[in-house]
């Protein structure tokens, strides 16, 4: 008898404006099987999780499970059919006990409507006992360690009578003990016939736990595998493919040696740990890791946005260290911020308003010189090729490669000598990321001090000069020269270092 | 969210429109209120309307300006009112019962302490809403809800439920009128609107305003103080109030703990039909003059036509809920 998938999807496609998310992937997932998806960050591995849970619709597709072929699914109909979602983040109720976590979506009711505690706890008793999680149900879930809350989240999806069990990061914060524990209950209950979609940036920890890999890039599935074929080396090299052809090349003949900014032992308990590295004159230095890495955390204390326990910004033998953004800005640090919308632009107001804000924030005049302003925030944007029929324009009217020069006008119509980018091409399209880069590269070559945050690693090896990598909140690798690959940047951002494979 | 380059209704359009859009309303309601009652255009009738609005538009003034912002003050109207019994109370209090005879220096001392006192506790209250909102970091909206019930408290332990009598004294400011015609009310009120409209059109801290109603995040990574401009804000509601306070008044001649209390609900409307987006960022003054203009007329052409007058408060309610959700479809959402 042939082995029977539990799930399959056929030519499951979904396209966003200006990207396709998943193009056209045919999974299969057999009953009982652990299997790993894995893929650089925007690769269509949560598009495709997001797909089968039924949180999103596919454009085109089918998704068949257990037989049945379904178009589309709504979460209730996934839920219904046994598809659960374990997140990274922990959607319980702190307040609540271990058993009213579990099944708050039904609670056992007394005949009159209360809540029927007994029944409650013991129901959830035999669930965690039949699963050999053992944690008792009657603890307040606030006084749980952080693996016993993911085996609580866990119990919760299982009590659902759970067959395809989708696990996004498992493992992200859990110590060596908690990742024992955790694999070992997923082996029990797929022996028993649960099957695992399994997510995770830590490669080494799939061969413990996954029968068979599938590796996502660019939303199409570029191969399945056993796991026991597989090593580290080889799903890097498949998860980065052919480079695909470079989007840009810098000259790098430039960069010179001579250190213009130097970050100096950035700290904070728990968010950052002891960052330190210089950027060259001329350079655009970048950043690299996954997200979470606290790559932006680091952003954000140097501009002063997030306190810091320790941490110095020497900027051509200047102090530059900032309190506050104000202050920073005054200093002449300018920041980019991922979140073009949520920090970086007033959209409902003119873009010469975004352009002059930072700095009319540091002036001191108390009216304004608005021909003035009109006049040289319109040079600027010209200079910075913002596409618009008037300087009057509100900024929500602008593509998302506009808003981003906007940003950027705003920040060197203020003076700043130091810049970060942070994930400045995220929503650009293609021709303005080009624009981008140029500027960048024009700026360092003017002598400001460029940073370049991105979690797009060809980019960063296409871009940058030098890549500082970051995981787990250090800055663990300065990649220079040749060494600037888009493999490198990978490996380090996933702790497979070279030496592991040569 | 999406991010094409096709204009959105409400943010491209040229700003006049909804100026327009208010004239136009202005211009139906004046002539069906004439064509029901001819002497609703008779010029005494059209200044008494501008001098009804007077006090509402001072109020409305500072309110505008920190609705720009993104923050909204519930509590304007029994500040008011506690203004209005302080001041009330320190003239009475100063320049005696009519038939008593007071010092003379007492005499002449009385009006200008009492301004003095009464704009010192409108920023003082002022203050401590701003403060109370920035650092709670809790709604505004929630804050200044119990601010009002706490300043109608202290309203009516001020005045021991009294009402307070100024006797004739200091009545040039509400009733007062140059050559005879336009009252010197009228005076003030265009001047706040023109204060309004110089501060959000041509200064630095205007622009601000603009800024932190707009996007408070942004507006803070670009080095805005938004705290401290927030702050000022509040303050500037609070001293606008106590001008309202004193106008208002030397009006009516004495106080009550709850001479005020209106201005709140009305103030509130007029903003809001005058087009300041609940959330900020948006709204010129010319428009909040327009919107004192339209809920004055309303009141007044429900008088004249003969309506009863308990139907105004269900008409303003209405017009606030028909506003706001009229914002939030032309895209006072994005």
């Amino acid at each position: 008898m042939a082995v029977i998938n539990i799930l399959e999807t056929h030519g499951l496609t979904k396209t966003y404006p200006g990207v396709r998310a998943l193009d056209s992937v045919d999974f299969d997932l057999a009953a009982g099987e652990v299997q790993a998806l894995v893929g650089q960050n925007g690769a269509g591995k949560s598009t495709f999780i997001e797909l089968i849970a039924g949180s999103l619709r596919p454009d085109s597709g089918k998704i068949v499970i257990d037989g049945t072929a379904y178009s589309w699914l709504d979460p209730p109909r996934a839920i219904e059919l046994g598809i659960l979602t374990v997140h990274q983040e922990n959607q319980l109720v702190d307040e609540l006990t271990v058993a009213e976590n579990i099944f708050l979506y039904n609670l056992p009711a007394t005949r009159i409507g209360f809540v029927d505690n007994r029944d409650c706890r013991r129901a959830a008793d035999e669930l965690l006992e039949n699963l050999g999680i053992k944690i008792r149900s009657d603890r307040k879930l606030s006084h749980l360690s952080f693996i016993d809350k993911k085996l609580v989240s866990i119990a919760k999806a299982c009590s659902r009578k759970a067959k395809i069990l989708i696990l996004d990061e498992p493992t992200a914060s859990l110590d060596e003990t908690g990742r024992k524990i955790l694999f070992d209950i997923i082996r029990r209950n797929a022996a028993r016939g649960l099957s695992v979609i399994y997510i995770s940036h830590n490669l080494s920890e799939i061969f413990e736990v996954c029968n068979r890999v599938t590796v996502f890039k660019d939303g199409k599935k570029v191969g399945v595998h056993a796991a026991c074929d597989m090593d580290v080396s080889l799903l890097v090299h498949q998860m980065i493919g052919r480079s695909s052809a470079t989007l840009y090349n810098r000259d790098r003949s430039a960069a010179a040696t001579e250190n213009i900014l130097e970050v100096r032992d950035f700290s904070r308990e728990g968010v950052v740990d002891h960052v330190s590295f210089q950027v060259r004159k001329g350079e655009i230095f970048g950043l690299g890791g996954l997200v979470g890495a606290g790559r932006t955390e680091l952003a954000r204390m140097i501009f002063g946005m997030d306190p810091k326990d320790s941490g110095t910004l020497l900027y051509k033998g200047k102090d530059l260290t900032a309190r506050t953004p104000d202050d920073a800005i005054r200093k002449g640090i300018g920041y980019l911020t991922e979140d073009r919308k949520g920090d970086g632009l007033v959209l409902g107001r003119p873009i010469f308003e975004n352009i002059s804000m930072a700095r009319l924030a540091k002036e001191k005049a108390f009216l304004l010189k608005l021909e003035r302003e009109q006049s040289e925030t319109a040079e600027i944007a010209k200079k910075l090729d913002v596409k618009t029929p008037s300087i009057g324009q509100y900024v929500v009217n602008l593509s998302g490669g506009n808003q981003q020069k906007v940003v950027l006008a705003k920040w060197l119509f203020a003076g700043s000598e130091v810049l970060i980018f942070d994930e400045p091409t995220v929503g650009v399209d293609v021709g303005a990321k080009g624009e981008i880069y140029r500027m960048m590269d024009g700026l360092a070559k003017e002598g400001k001090a460029v940073i370049m945050i991105s979690s797009d690693n060809p980019e960063l090896a296409a871009v940058c000069d030098r890549v500082g990598v970051m995981r787990d909140r250090r800055l663990v690798t300065v990649l220079e020269g040749e060494q600037v690959t888009e493999e490198n940047i990978l490996r380090h951002s996933m702790g497979v270092g070279e030496g592991q494979r040569k | 969210m999406n991010e094409t380059r096709t204009l959105k209704k409400e943010s491209g359009l040229p700003k006049f429109t909804q100026s327009l859009v208010l004239i136009v309303i202005i211009a139906v309601i004046c002539v069906v209120t004439a064509i029901v009652n001819p002497r609703f255009l008779r010029i005494q009738n059209i200044i008494n309307i501008f001098q009804q609005i007077s006090i509402l538009g001072i109020v409305a003034s500072g309110v505008g300006m920190l609705l720009v912002a993104g923050q909204i003050d519930i509590s304007v109207g029994t500040q008011v009112s506690f203004m209005g019994v302080l001041f009330a109370m320190i003239i009475q209090k100063m320049m005696g019962l009519p038939e008593k005879a007071v010092p003379e220096w007492q005499l002449a001392a009385a009006v200008p302490l009492a301004i003095f006192s009464t704009f010192l506790v409108g920023a003082l209250m002022g203050l401590l809403n701003g403060i109370v909102v920035i650092k709670s970091k809790a709604s505004s909206f929630i804050i200044t809800l119990g601010f009002q019930v706490v300043y109608s408290g202290a309203a009516l332990l001020l005045s021991g439920g009294a009402s307070y009598m100024l006797f004739g004294e200091f009545e040039l400011l509400g009733r007062g009128r140059i050559f005879g015609v336009i009252p010197i009310a009228i005076l003030f009120f265009l001047g706040m609107i023109a204060i309004a409209f110089v501060v959000l059109k041509y200064t630095r801290y205007g622009r601000f305003l603009y800024a932190i109603g707009g996007n408070k995040k942004a507006a803070f990574v670009s080095g805005i103080k938004t705290d401290k401009i927030t702050l000022i804000a509040f303050i500037v509601v609070g001293l606008s109030n106590a001008l309202a306070a004193i106008i208002l008044i030397s009006r009516v001649g004495s106080a009550l703990a709850t001479t005020g209390d209106s201005y709140a609900l009305d103030s509130l409307a007029a903003v809001i039909v005058g087009g300041v987006s609940l959330s900020g960022g948006k709204g010129t003054a010319f428009n909040v003059f327009l919107g004192v203009v339209l809920i004055g007329l309303i009141s007044n052409a429900l008088i004249i036509m003969n309506v009863n007058p308990y139907l105004r408060q269900v008409v303003l309610g209405a017009i606030i809920i028909i506003a706001v959700t009229v914002g939030q479809y032309t895209g006072d959402r994005s």
